[in-house]
Protein backbone atom coordinates (compact mmCIF):
# COMPACT_ATOMS: atom_id res chain seq x y z
CA UNK A 1 0.00 0.00 0.00
CA UNK A 2 1.13 3.43 -1.11
CA UNK A 3 1.91 5.58 2.15
CA UNK A 4 3.11 8.69 0.45
CA UNK A 5 2.84 9.92 -3.42
CA UNK A 6 4.35 12.60 -5.00
CA UNK A 7 3.81 13.65 -8.51
CA UNK A 8 5.56 16.26 -10.47
CA UNK A 9 6.66 18.28 -7.64
CA UNK A 10 8.21 21.63 -8.16
CA UNK A 11 9.40 24.18 -5.70
CA UNK A 12 11.11 27.61 -5.89
CA UNK A 13 12.77 30.29 -3.35
CA UNK A 14 12.11 33.31 -4.85
CA UNK A 15 13.34 32.90 -8.58
CA UNK A 16 15.57 30.00 -7.61
CA UNK A 17 14.05 26.56 -8.64
CA UNK A 18 14.97 23.95 -6.34
CA UNK A 19 12.89 21.26 -7.24
CA UNK A 20 11.76 19.87 -10.87
CA UNK A 21 8.86 17.47 -11.47
CA UNK A 22 9.93 15.23 -9.08
CA UNK A 23 8.27 11.82 -8.48
CA UNK A 24 8.71 9.76 -4.94
CA UNK A 25 6.69 6.96 -3.63
CA UNK A 26 7.03 5.36 -0.21
CA UNK A 27 4.81 2.20 0.55
CA UNK A 28 3.81 1.54 4.43
CA UNK A 29 6.37 -0.21 6.31
CA UNK A 30 9.21 0.56 3.98
CA UNK A 31 12.54 2.54 4.17
CA UNK A 32 13.56 4.72 1.84
CA UNK A 33 16.64 6.43 1.53
CA UNK A 34 17.08 9.94 -0.37
CA UNK A 35 20.34 10.65 -1.73
CA UNK A 36 22.31 13.55 -2.87
CA UNK A 37 25.59 16.24 -2.90
CA UNK A 38 24.87 19.19 -1.26
CA UNK A 39 22.49 21.76 -2.18
CA UNK A 40 20.31 18.27 -4.36
CA UNK A 41 16.78 19.49 -2.92
CA UNK A 42 16.83 16.55 -0.25
CA UNK A 43 16.06 18.97 2.70
CA UNK A 44 13.85 20.96 -0.02
CA UNK A 45 11.80 18.05 -0.66
CA UNK A 46 11.40 17.27 3.02
CA UNK A 47 10.01 21.05 3.95
CA UNK A 48 7.81 20.85 0.53
CA UNK A 49 6.44 17.62 2.51
CA UNK A 50 5.76 19.16 5.57
CA UNK A 51 4.63 22.41 4.39
CA UNK A 52 7.41 24.66 5.53
CA UNK A 53 8.39 25.50 1.51
CA UNK A 54 5.44 26.02 -0.35
CA UNK A 55 5.04 23.81 -3.90
CA UNK A 56 4.26 25.65 -7.06
CA UNK A 57 3.47 22.70 -8.99
CA UNK A 58 2.46 18.85 -8.39
CA UNK A 59 0.56 16.80 -5.95
CA UNK A 60 1.90 15.41 -2.52
CA UNK A 61 -0.62 12.73 -1.57
CA UNK A 62 -0.33 10.83 2.48
CA UNK A 63 -2.27 7.60 3.44
CA UNK A 64 -4.68 9.05 0.08
CA UNK A 65 -5.08 12.39 1.02
CA UNK A 66 -3.77 15.30 -1.00
CA UNK A 67 -2.12 16.97 1.80
CA UNK A 68 -0.09 19.54 -0.46
CA UNK A 69 -1.47 22.72 0.50
CA UNK A 70 -1.66 21.60 4.13
CA UNK A 71 0.00 24.14 6.79
CA UNK A 72 3.09 22.72 8.57
CA UNK A 73 0.75 22.67 11.97
CA UNK A 74 -1.26 20.57 10.93
CA UNK A 75 1.23 17.90 9.45
CA UNK A 76 2.42 16.24 12.35
CA UNK A 77 -1.63 15.44 13.24
CA UNK A 78 -2.06 13.59 9.86
CA UNK A 79 0.98 11.25 10.78
CA UNK A 80 3.93 13.00 9.25
CA UNK A 81 7.07 13.88 11.37
CA UNK A 82 10.50 15.44 10.54
CA UNK A 83 13.52 15.06 12.28
CA UNK A 84 15.11 18.14 11.15
CA UNK A 85 18.53 19.04 9.85
CA UNK A 86 21.29 19.99 12.67
CA UNK A 87 18.25 19.04 15.48
CA UNK A 88 16.69 22.46 15.94
CA UNK A 89 15.67 21.46 19.55
CA UNK A 90 14.54 24.12 22.33
CA UNK A 91 17.20 25.05 24.30
CA UNK A 92 14.77 26.58 26.91
CA UNK A 93 13.32 23.36 27.65
CA UNK A 94 14.58 20.34 29.26
CA UNK A 95 15.17 16.92 26.98
CA UNK A 96 11.38 15.68 28.63
CA UNK A 97 10.10 18.87 27.50
CA UNK A 98 11.08 18.47 24.46
CA UNK A 99 9.80 15.25 24.18
CA UNK A 100 6.31 16.88 25.77
CA UNK A 101 6.43 19.04 22.65
CA UNK A 102 6.50 16.14 20.41
CA UNK A 103 3.50 14.79 21.70
CA UNK A 104 1.39 17.70 21.98
CA UNK A 105 -1.21 16.24 19.11
CA UNK A 106 0.25 12.43 19.62
CA UNK A 107 -2.07 9.97 17.88
CA UNK A 108 -2.32 6.22 19.12
CA UNK A 109 0.51 4.19 18.83
CA UNK A 110 3.88 2.39 20.19
CA UNK A 111 5.70 5.45 20.97
CA UNK A 112 5.77 6.96 25.17
CA UNK A 113 8.85 8.30 27.35
CA UNK A 114 9.47 4.81 27.79
CA UNK A 115 9.71 3.38 24.36
CA UNK A 116 11.81 6.28 23.41
CA UNK A 117 13.95 6.13 26.40
CA UNK A 118 14.21 2.51 25.91
CA UNK A 119 15.61 2.73 22.46
CA UNK A 120 17.65 5.68 23.60
CA UNK A 121 18.41 4.67 27.67
CA UNK A 122 20.67 7.57 28.19
CA UNK A 123 17.66 10.28 27.54
CA UNK A 124 16.34 9.27 30.79
CA UNK A 125 19.66 10.16 32.04
CA UNK A 126 19.41 13.29 30.98
CA UNK A 127 15.86 14.25 30.86
CA UNK A 128 15.90 16.89 33.02
CA UNK A 129 19.03 18.77 31.32
CA UNK A 130 19.12 21.27 28.70
CA UNK A 131 19.59 19.90 25.19
CA UNK A 132 22.32 22.29 24.69
CA UNK A 133 24.22 19.99 27.58
CA UNK A 134 24.24 17.22 25.63
CA UNK A 135 26.82 15.82 22.61
CA UNK A 136 25.68 16.11 19.36
CA UNK A 137 24.82 12.53 19.17
CA UNK A 138 22.29 12.81 22.44
CA UNK A 139 20.92 15.74 20.89
CA UNK A 140 19.82 13.42 17.43
CA UNK A 141 18.80 11.02 20.00
CA UNK A 142 16.54 13.87 21.69
CA UNK A 143 15.20 15.41 17.86
CA UNK A 144 14.32 11.41 16.97
CA UNK A 145 12.45 11.12 20.13
CA UNK A 146 10.50 14.52 19.94
CA UNK A 147 9.54 13.46 16.12
CA UNK A 148 8.64 9.86 17.39
CA UNK A 149 6.14 10.80 20.28
CA UNK A 150 3.64 12.20 17.63
CA UNK A 151 3.34 8.32 16.96
CA UNK A 152 4.29 9.19 13.33
CA UNK A 153 2.96 6.70 10.01
CA UNK A 154 6.09 8.37 8.20
CA UNK A 155 9.20 9.37 10.15
CA UNK A 156 11.56 11.92 7.70
CA UNK A 157 15.30 12.07 8.65
CA UNK A 158 17.15 14.86 7.59
CA UNK A 159 21.33 14.30 7.41
CA UNK A 160 20.64 12.22 10.81
CA UNK A 161 24.93 10.95 10.39
CA UNK A 162 25.89 14.93 9.53
CA UNK A 163 28.73 15.82 11.81
CA UNK A 164 28.87 12.33 14.10
CA UNK A 165 31.47 9.99 15.33
CA UNK A 166 30.45 6.63 13.21
CA UNK A 167 29.93 4.48 16.92
CA UNK A 168 26.94 7.21 17.66
CA UNK A 169 26.09 6.80 13.74
CA UNK A 170 25.94 2.88 14.49
CA UNK A 171 23.86 3.11 17.31
CA UNK A 172 21.06 5.66 15.83
CA UNK A 173 20.73 3.90 12.58
CA UNK A 174 20.00 0.80 14.45
CA UNK A 175 16.95 2.24 16.03
CA UNK A 176 15.95 2.94 12.84
CA UNK A 177 15.38 -0.94 12.81
CA UNK A 178 12.61 -0.89 15.95
CA UNK A 179 11.13 2.32 14.93
CA UNK A 180 10.23 0.56 11.48
CA UNK A 181 9.24 -2.74 13.34
CA UNK A 182 6.65 -0.69 15.66
CA UNK A 183 4.99 0.09 12.16
CA UNK A 184 6.39 3.29 11.25
CA UNK A 185 7.57 3.92 7.30
CA UNK A 186 11.05 6.19 6.97
CA UNK A 187 12.54 8.21 4.55
CA UNK A 188 16.52 8.98 5.35
CA UNK A 189 18.15 11.85 3.36
CA UNK A 190 21.53 11.19 3.94
CA UNK A 191 25.13 12.04 1.94
CA UNK A 192 26.45 8.99 2.73
CA UNK A 193 25.16 6.68 0.03
CA UNK A 194 26.57 3.18 1.31
CA UNK A 195 25.26 3.97 4.89
CA UNK A 196 21.66 5.03 3.70
CA UNK A 197 21.38 2.63 1.20
CA UNK A 198 22.80 0.00 3.66
CA UNK A 199 19.56 1.06 5.43
CA UNK A 200 16.87 1.19 3.35
CA UNK A 201 14.45 -1.06 1.16
CA UNK A 202 14.55 1.62 -2.14
CA UNK A 203 16.84 4.74 -2.83
CA UNK A 204 16.14 7.63 -4.84
CA UNK A 205 19.23 9.44 -6.32
CA UNK A 206 18.57 13.71 -5.99
CA UNK A 207 20.68 15.91 -8.38
CA UNK A 208 20.61 19.68 -8.73
CA UNK A 209 16.30 19.27 -8.01
CA UNK A 210 15.77 16.35 -9.93
CA UNK A 211 15.61 12.51 -9.45
CA UNK A 212 18.57 10.81 -11.53
CA UNK A 213 17.99 7.28 -9.98
CA UNK A 214 15.39 5.32 -8.38
CA UNK A 215 14.86 1.47 -7.72
CA UNK A 216 15.75 -1.47 -5.11
CA UNK A 217 18.82 -0.49 -2.36
CA UNK A 218 19.49 -4.64 -3.33
CA UNK A 219 19.57 -4.01 -7.32
CA UNK A 220 21.30 -0.80 -7.33
CA UNK A 221 25.00 -1.09 -7.32
CA UNK A 222 27.21 1.08 -5.29
CA UNK A 223 28.56 2.39 -8.91
CA UNK A 224 25.49 2.99 -10.57
CA UNK A 225 24.35 5.18 -7.29
CA UNK A 226 27.97 6.84 -7.44
CA UNK A 227 27.65 7.93 -10.82
CA UNK A 228 24.00 9.42 -10.29
CA UNK A 229 24.78 11.21 -7.11
CA UNK A 230 27.49 13.14 -9.56
CA UNK A 231 25.83 12.80 -12.11
CA UNK A 232 28.58 11.17 -14.57
CA UNK B 1 16.29 54.84 59.81
CA UNK B 2 15.17 57.40 57.24
CA UNK B 3 17.23 55.87 54.93
CA UNK B 4 15.70 52.52 55.98
CA UNK B 5 12.62 54.02 55.17
CA UNK B 6 13.59 55.62 51.88
CA UNK B 7 15.16 52.20 51.05
CA UNK B 8 11.91 49.98 51.66
CA UNK B 9 9.67 53.03 49.92
CA UNK B 10 12.08 52.03 47.24
CA UNK B 11 11.80 48.87 47.03
CA UNK B 12 7.80 49.20 47.28
CA UNK B 13 7.95 51.76 44.18
CA UNK B 14 10.60 49.42 42.17
CA UNK B 15 8.10 46.38 41.90
CA UNK B 16 5.77 48.24 40.35
CA UNK B 17 8.20 49.53 38.03
CA UNK B 18 8.92 45.85 37.41
CA UNK B 19 5.07 45.23 36.66
CA UNK B 20 5.36 48.01 34.51
CA UNK B 21 8.41 46.48 32.78
CA UNK B 22 7.11 42.65 32.84
CA UNK B 23 4.79 43.05 29.96
CA UNK B 24 7.48 44.48 27.56
CA UNK B 25 9.73 41.73 28.80
CA UNK B 26 7.06 38.65 27.74
CA UNK B 27 7.11 40.64 24.17
CA UNK B 28 10.82 41.02 23.81
CA UNK B 29 11.32 37.50 25.21
CA UNK B 30 8.97 35.62 23.19
CA UNK B 31 8.50 37.73 19.99
CA UNK B 32 11.35 39.46 19.56
CA UNK B 33 10.07 42.68 18.78
CA UNK B 34 10.16 46.25 20.88
CA UNK B 35 6.34 47.68 21.46
CA UNK B 36 7.18 51.21 21.56
CA UNK B 37 3.67 51.41 22.54
CA UNK B 38 3.97 49.70 25.50
CA UNK B 39 3.67 53.02 27.60
CA UNK B 40 0.38 54.35 25.93
CA UNK B 41 -1.48 51.03 26.86
CA UNK B 42 -0.36 51.89 31.04
CA UNK B 43 -1.67 55.08 30.66
CA UNK B 44 -5.12 54.43 28.47
CA UNK B 45 -5.57 51.53 31.26
CA UNK B 46 -5.12 54.19 33.71
CA UNK B 47 -7.99 56.07 31.68
CA UNK B 48 -9.74 53.21 31.71
CA UNK B 49 -10.03 53.69 35.38
CA UNK B 50 -10.47 57.09 35.94
CA UNK B 51 -14.01 56.32 33.62
CA UNK B 52 -15.00 53.59 35.05
CA UNK B 53 -14.61 54.89 38.59
CA UNK B 54 -16.43 58.21 37.31
CA UNK B 55 -19.05 55.42 36.68
CA UNK B 56 -18.89 53.70 39.53
CA UNK B 57 -17.43 56.05 42.47
CA UNK B 58 -18.77 53.38 45.32
CA UNK B 59 -16.35 50.54 43.77
CA UNK B 60 -12.51 50.70 44.77
CA UNK B 61 -10.03 50.94 41.82
CA UNK B 62 -8.60 48.05 43.03
CA UNK B 63 -11.77 46.14 42.20
CA UNK B 64 -12.09 48.07 38.98
CA UNK B 65 -8.66 45.96 38.11
CA UNK B 66 -10.81 42.89 36.76
CA UNK B 67 -12.60 44.09 34.19
CA UNK B 68 -9.76 46.29 32.99
CA UNK B 69 -7.62 43.62 32.86
CA UNK B 70 -9.92 41.34 31.04
CA UNK B 71 -10.55 44.09 28.69
CA UNK B 72 -6.46 44.41 27.89
CA UNK B 73 -6.24 41.22 27.13
CA UNK B 74 -8.76 40.60 24.38
CA UNK B 75 -7.82 44.13 23.53
CA UNK B 76 -3.67 42.73 23.21
CA UNK B 77 -5.08 39.30 21.66
CA UNK B 78 -6.79 41.22 18.89
CA UNK B 79 -4.37 43.78 17.92
CA UNK B 80 -1.76 40.96 17.71
CA UNK B 81 -3.89 38.52 15.34
CA UNK B 82 -5.01 42.30 13.25
CA UNK B 83 -1.96 44.09 13.56
CA UNK B 84 0.98 42.66 14.96
CA UNK B 85 1.27 38.87 13.34
CA UNK B 86 1.71 40.54 10.03
CA UNK B 87 4.99 41.72 10.67
CA UNK B 88 6.29 39.82 13.88
CA UNK B 89 8.28 37.19 11.18
CA UNK B 90 9.83 39.92 9.47
CA UNK B 91 13.24 39.83 9.58
CA UNK B 92 13.55 43.55 9.96
CA UNK B 93 13.08 44.52 13.45
CA UNK B 94 12.47 48.42 12.45
CA UNK B 95 9.23 47.13 10.95
CA UNK B 96 7.53 45.78 14.15
CA UNK B 97 9.22 49.68 15.55
CA UNK B 98 7.40 51.52 13.40
CA UNK B 99 4.63 50.44 13.51
CA UNK B 100 4.06 50.74 17.33
CA UNK B 101 5.52 53.69 17.21
CA UNK B 102 2.82 54.92 14.51
CA UNK B 103 0.18 53.53 16.69
CA UNK B 104 1.52 54.93 19.95
CA UNK B 105 1.55 58.79 18.46
CA UNK B 106 -2.24 57.95 17.51
CA UNK B 107 -3.61 56.64 20.80
CA UNK B 108 -2.03 59.62 22.53
CA UNK B 109 -4.01 61.86 20.35
CA UNK B 110 -6.53 59.88 20.88
CA UNK B 111 -6.54 59.91 24.28
CA UNK B 112 -5.72 63.90 24.41
CA UNK B 113 -8.71 64.11 22.62
CA UNK B 114 -11.15 62.17 25.20
CA UNK B 115 -9.57 62.89 28.45
CA UNK B 116 -7.92 66.41 28.05
CA UNK B 117 -4.25 67.63 28.76
CA UNK B 118 -5.20 68.02 32.64
CA UNK B 119 -3.28 65.86 35.23
CA UNK B 120 -5.71 63.04 36.59
CA UNK B 121 -5.25 60.48 39.09
CA UNK B 122 -7.55 57.59 40.61
CA UNK B 123 -8.30 57.82 44.48
CA UNK B 124 -7.83 54.97 46.76
CA UNK B 125 -9.70 56.84 49.68
CA UNK B 126 -9.19 55.90 52.99
CA UNK B 127 -6.44 53.36 52.38
CA UNK B 128 -4.76 56.10 50.24
CA UNK B 129 -3.58 57.29 54.07
CA UNK B 130 -3.03 53.65 55.87
CA UNK B 131 -0.10 52.67 57.51
CA UNK B 132 1.01 49.95 59.29
CA UNK B 133 4.68 49.80 62.06
CA UNK B 134 6.99 47.03 60.86
CA UNK B 135 10.44 47.09 62.36
CA UNK B 136 9.52 50.64 63.75
CA UNK B 137 9.15 51.63 59.99
CA UNK B 138 5.42 53.66 58.90
CA UNK B 139 4.93 51.37 55.73
CA UNK B 140 1.73 52.44 53.28
CA UNK B 141 -0.51 49.87 53.35
CA UNK B 142 -1.55 50.62 49.73
CA UNK B 143 2.38 50.21 48.54
CA UNK B 144 2.67 47.25 50.70
CA UNK B 145 -0.47 45.89 48.84
CA UNK B 146 0.91 47.33 45.16
CA UNK B 147 4.13 45.34 46.10
CA UNK B 148 2.11 41.74 46.92
CA UNK B 149 0.19 42.31 44.00
CA UNK B 150 3.35 42.87 41.73
CA UNK B 151 5.00 39.63 43.15
CA UNK B 152 2.14 37.72 43.15
CA UNK B 153 1.58 38.15 39.38
CA UNK B 154 5.11 37.34 39.09
CA UNK B 155 4.74 34.08 40.69
CA UNK B 156 2.18 33.40 38.32
CA UNK B 157 3.68 34.46 35.09
CA UNK B 158 6.77 31.89 36.13
CA UNK B 159 4.49 29.54 37.30
CA UNK B 160 2.57 29.26 34.26
CA UNK B 161 5.72 29.31 31.86
CA UNK B 162 7.25 26.77 33.45
CA UNK B 163 4.87 24.40 35.11
CA UNK B 164 2.29 24.62 32.08
CA UNK B 165 1.97 22.76 28.58
CA UNK B 166 0.77 26.33 27.71
CA UNK B 167 4.08 28.11 28.99
CA UNK B 168 6.54 25.10 27.70
CA UNK B 169 4.36 25.89 23.77
CA UNK B 170 5.56 29.83 24.74
CA UNK B 171 9.15 28.84 25.68
CA UNK B 172 9.50 26.33 22.09
CA UNK B 173 7.78 29.21 20.18
CA UNK B 174 10.40 31.98 21.96
CA UNK B 175 13.19 29.67 20.64
CA UNK B 176 11.70 28.56 17.12
CA UNK B 177 8.81 29.93 15.85
CA UNK B 178 9.52 27.40 12.45
CA UNK B 179 9.72 24.07 14.10
CA UNK B 180 7.03 24.63 16.87
CA UNK B 181 4.92 24.47 13.93
CA UNK B 182 5.81 21.19 13.41
CA UNK B 183 4.15 19.90 16.56
CA UNK B 184 1.54 21.22 15.67
CA UNK B 185 1.46 24.93 16.95
CA UNK B 186 0.43 28.06 15.16
CA UNK B 187 2.72 30.71 16.74
CA UNK B 188 0.63 33.05 15.72
CA UNK B 189 -2.14 32.25 18.14
CA UNK B 190 0.59 31.87 20.91
CA UNK B 191 1.50 35.98 20.06
CA UNK B 192 -2.05 36.32 20.45
CA UNK B 193 -2.07 35.01 23.68
CA UNK B 194 1.42 36.51 24.85
CA UNK B 195 -0.07 40.07 23.59
CA UNK B 196 -3.28 39.26 25.70
CA UNK B 197 -1.22 38.45 28.91
CA UNK B 198 1.23 41.37 28.18
CA UNK B 199 -1.38 44.30 28.07
CA UNK B 200 -3.23 42.95 30.87
CA UNK B 201 -0.01 42.77 33.00
CA UNK B 202 0.76 46.70 31.34
CA UNK B 203 -2.75 47.73 32.81
CA UNK B 204 -1.95 46.76 36.34
CA UNK B 205 0.67 48.20 36.48
CA UNK B 206 -1.29 51.27 34.99
CA UNK B 207 -4.06 51.54 36.93
CA UNK B 208 -1.59 50.99 40.58
CA UNK B 209 0.44 53.51 38.81
CA UNK B 210 -2.51 56.17 38.52
CA UNK B 211 -3.48 55.68 42.25
CA UNK B 212 0.41 56.04 43.41
CA UNK B 213 0.68 59.23 41.13
CA UNK B 214 -0.97 61.99 38.36
CA UNK B 215 -0.94 61.10 35.04
CA UNK B 216 -1.53 63.17 31.91
CA UNK B 217 -2.32 61.82 27.97
CA UNK B 218 1.66 62.45 27.54
CA UNK B 219 2.78 60.38 30.57
CA UNK B 220 2.98 56.78 27.99
CA UNK B 221 6.59 58.23 26.90
CA UNK B 222 7.83 58.36 30.63
CA UNK B 223 6.03 54.86 31.65
CA UNK B 224 7.83 53.47 28.38
CA UNK B 225 11.18 54.58 29.85
CA UNK B 226 10.57 53.23 32.70
CA UNK B 227 9.39 49.56 31.62
CA UNK B 228 12.13 50.33 28.74
CA UNK B 229 15.07 50.64 31.42
CA UNK B 230 13.83 48.20 33.51
CA UNK B 231 13.83 45.60 30.78
CA UNK B 232 17.66 46.35 29.49
CA UNK B 233 18.66 46.89 32.98
CA UNK B 234 17.01 43.11 34.10
CA UNK B 235 18.19 41.22 30.74
CA UNK B 236 16.37 41.60 27.39
CA UNK B 237 13.17 38.95 28.18
CA UNK B 238 14.15 38.01 31.33
CA UNK B 239 11.26 38.52 33.83
CA UNK B 240 13.06 37.82 37.44
CA UNK B 241 15.67 40.46 35.96
CA UNK B 242 12.60 43.27 35.20
CA UNK B 243 11.70 42.72 38.67
CA UNK B 244 15.28 43.32 40.07
CA UNK B 245 15.34 45.78 37.59
CA UNK B 246 13.02 47.63 38.61
CA UNK B 247 13.54 47.21 42.26
CA UNK B 248 16.80 48.69 41.67
CA UNK B 249 15.55 51.61 39.65
CA UNK B 250 12.89 52.44 42.41
CA UNK B 251 15.57 52.04 45.45
CA UNK B 252 18.22 54.17 43.20
CA UNK B 253 15.34 57.10 42.36
CA UNK B 254 14.28 57.66 45.68
CA UNK B 255 17.62 57.63 47.94
CA UNK B 256 18.61 60.02 44.87
CA UNK B 257 16.04 62.36 45.26
CA UNK B 258 16.84 62.00 49.27
CA UNK B 259 20.16 63.46 48.44
CA UNK B 260 18.88 66.07 45.61
CA UNK B 261 15.10 66.81 45.95
CA UNK B 262 14.94 68.11 42.07
CA UNK B 263 16.51 65.58 40.56
CA UNK B 264 13.32 63.65 39.96
CA UNK B 265 14.14 60.52 38.16
CA UNK B 266 17.83 61.32 36.99
CA UNK B 267 19.73 59.26 38.94
CA UNK B 268 17.21 55.88 37.89
CA UNK B 269 18.24 57.09 34.37
CA UNK B 270 22.06 57.51 35.30
CA UNK B 271 21.99 53.87 36.82
CA UNK B 272 20.10 52.81 33.68
CA UNK B 273 23.22 54.38 31.93
CA UNK B 274 25.95 52.69 33.81
CA UNK B 275 24.23 49.16 34.25
CA UNK B 276 24.35 49.10 30.15
CA UNK B 277 27.73 49.81 30.59
CA UNK B 278 29.18 47.64 32.75
CA UNK B 279 26.93 44.97 31.82
CA UNK B 280 25.49 45.45 28.52
CA UNK B 281 23.61 42.09 28.58
CA UNK B 282 21.92 42.74 31.78
CA UNK B 283 21.78 41.56 35.06
CA UNK B 284 19.89 38.20 33.93
CA UNK B 285 20.88 39.12 29.80
CA UNK B 286 20.76 35.39 28.84
CA UNK B 287 18.38 35.71 25.84
CA UNK B 288 20.33 38.76 24.33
Amino acid sequence: MTLLEVRGLDAFYGDFQALFDLDLEVRAGETVALVGANGAGKSTFLKCLVGLVETKRGVIRFSGDDITATPAERISQLGLSLVPEGRLLFPSLTVEENLMMGALHRRPGAWTFDSVYEIFPILRERRRQSPNSLSGGQQHMVAIGRALMSNPKLLLCDEISLGLAPMVIEQIYQSFARIGSAGASIVLVEQDVKRAAAAADRVYCLLKGRVTLHGSARDLSFDELCRAYFGA
Amino acid sequence: MIWVETIVNGVLVGGLYGLLGVGLALIVGVMRVVNVSHGEFIVLAAFMGVSLSGLVPSIHPLVLLVPIVLVFFALGYVMQAALFNKIVARPDPFAAILLTFGLAVVMRNVMLEGYGADPRTLTAGTLAHASVRIFGLSIGVLPLLMLGLSTALFVALQLVLTRTTFGRIVRATADNREVVRLMGVNPGRVYNVVMGLALALASVAGVLLAIRSNFTAYSGVERLLIAFEVVVLGGLGSFWGAMLGGILLGVVQLVGLKFDPNAGPLYAHLLFFVGVLLRPNGLFGART
